[in-house]
């Protein structure tokens, strides 16, 4: 009988630990969309509207399309946004790289880009991630003032290199798509 | 007077085009993000942030041979259990010349699972999705998880090259200062 109630309170408990987890986890999910993917959606939502409903959007996608739908146009792309003085300056929330995103979105949903170009694409919206961040980035991982001094001009170095291998990467790789 | 009330329809409609968008991401994307979310956040409960701290000591070596730890296991491990920003707090077990190269490894792997694991990096969900939607509303779901994989498997291969390139011009500065 002990070992009964002994062996139904550890199940009891450890169903109790897993049900507690998962709603936790839910929890978390629906506060992390709530505060921070339905805000930007809205936010992106207007900003596609007035694209889409004044033609302006016609206009940048137009604009974007020659760039876009080659690989030297992304990898010109990737070099414009990895550009060590540009690339701090979009680097936060990524939002730029969310914009362009979404437009070049638009151009995949009405076919105007083949599937193929989708990976390329998204390597060539990608060399600014985090290039505001770095001083940050680098504290938390308890750099000295001297690695933070070496390690931001060096990162900013680096993309400009690998941003535009990234894109070449991404267009192989999307090969047999 | 009917003028005024073509200006009032044009007006409602750029927002009505904003909405519709709105809607259609809304329904497309949102539900799957919340189920996975909820389910990998479980995982990294379960997993605990203070077991990969003994992995964060082993990865964090110096040598040739502990290359692929320090810019592919580890940040793959970091991003997924601490998520952005705190992943980078795992560049503290590494000596000071690796750091810049770990953070930059590390920060360009938030995007990339971001079809998976949105988990990682739900604030900037769009670096994705701007794109995925736009390639699941045209090309359908199974084009939209392929570019999910592939997107993903080509992020290991650019944070490897970015972790080693950045270790080298890291050095190179290092040796100018």
């Amino acid at each position: 009988m002990q070992a009964l109630t002994g062996f139904l309170t550890r199940f009891g408990r450890a169903m109790g630990g897993l049900v507690g987890t998962l709603y936790q986890a839910g929890r978390e999910s629906v506060d992390q969309v709530w505060k921070n993917v339905l805000p930007f959606l809205a936010f992106v939502a207007v900003i596609v509207g007035i694209m889409n409903g004044t033609g302006l959007g016609t206009w940048i996608a137009t604009a974007l399309e020659p760039l876009a739908s080659s690989v030297v146009g992304l990898i010109v792309l990737s070099l414009i946004i990895g550009l060590p003085v540009l690339s701090p300056l979009l680097g936060p929330g990524a939002v730029i790289a969310q914009i362009i995103g979404t437009l070049l979105g638009t151009l995949f949903a009405n076919k105007t880009l083949p599937l193929s170009a989708a990976l390329p694409a998204l390597w060539a919206i990608n060399p600014q991630v985090g290039c505001d961040f770095i001083p940050v980035g680098l504290a938390l991982g308890e750099a000295e003032p001297e690695t933070v001094e070496v390690g931001v001009p060096a990162v900013l170095f680096s993309r400009f290199i690998t941003g535009p291998v990234a894109v070449l990467i991404g267009w192989v790789a999307a090969i047999g798509m | 007077m009917e003028f005024l009330v073509q200006l009032a329809e044009g007006f409602i409609g750029i927002f009505k085009a904003g909405a519709d968008w709105w809607w259609a991401v809304f329904l497309g994307i949102v539900p799957l993000v919340i189920v996975l979310m909820t389910a990998f956040n479980a995982v990294v409960a379960w997993i605990g942030q203070e077991r990969i701290e003994s992995f964060g000591k082993f990865a964090s070596q110096e040598g040739i041979i502990f290359l692929p730890f320090r810019y592919l296991l580890l940040p793959i491990v970091a991003v997924f259990v601490l998520t952005n920003p705190m992943a980078y707090t795992m560049g503290r077990f590494l000596p000071e010349k690796y750091k810049p190269a770990f953070y930059d490894s590390a920060v360009s792997f938030v995007h990339p699972p971001l079809g998976i694991l949105p988990h990682v990096n739900p604030g900037e969900l769009f670096v994705w999705a701007g794109i995925a939607n736009g390639v699941q509303s045209a090309y359908g779901d199974t084009a939209m998880a392929d570019l999910a994989v592939r997107y993903l498997l080509t992020g290991l291969v650019v944070i490897l090259l970015r972790g080693i390139v950045t270790e080298r011009i890291t050095a190179f500065m290092w040796k100018k200062a």
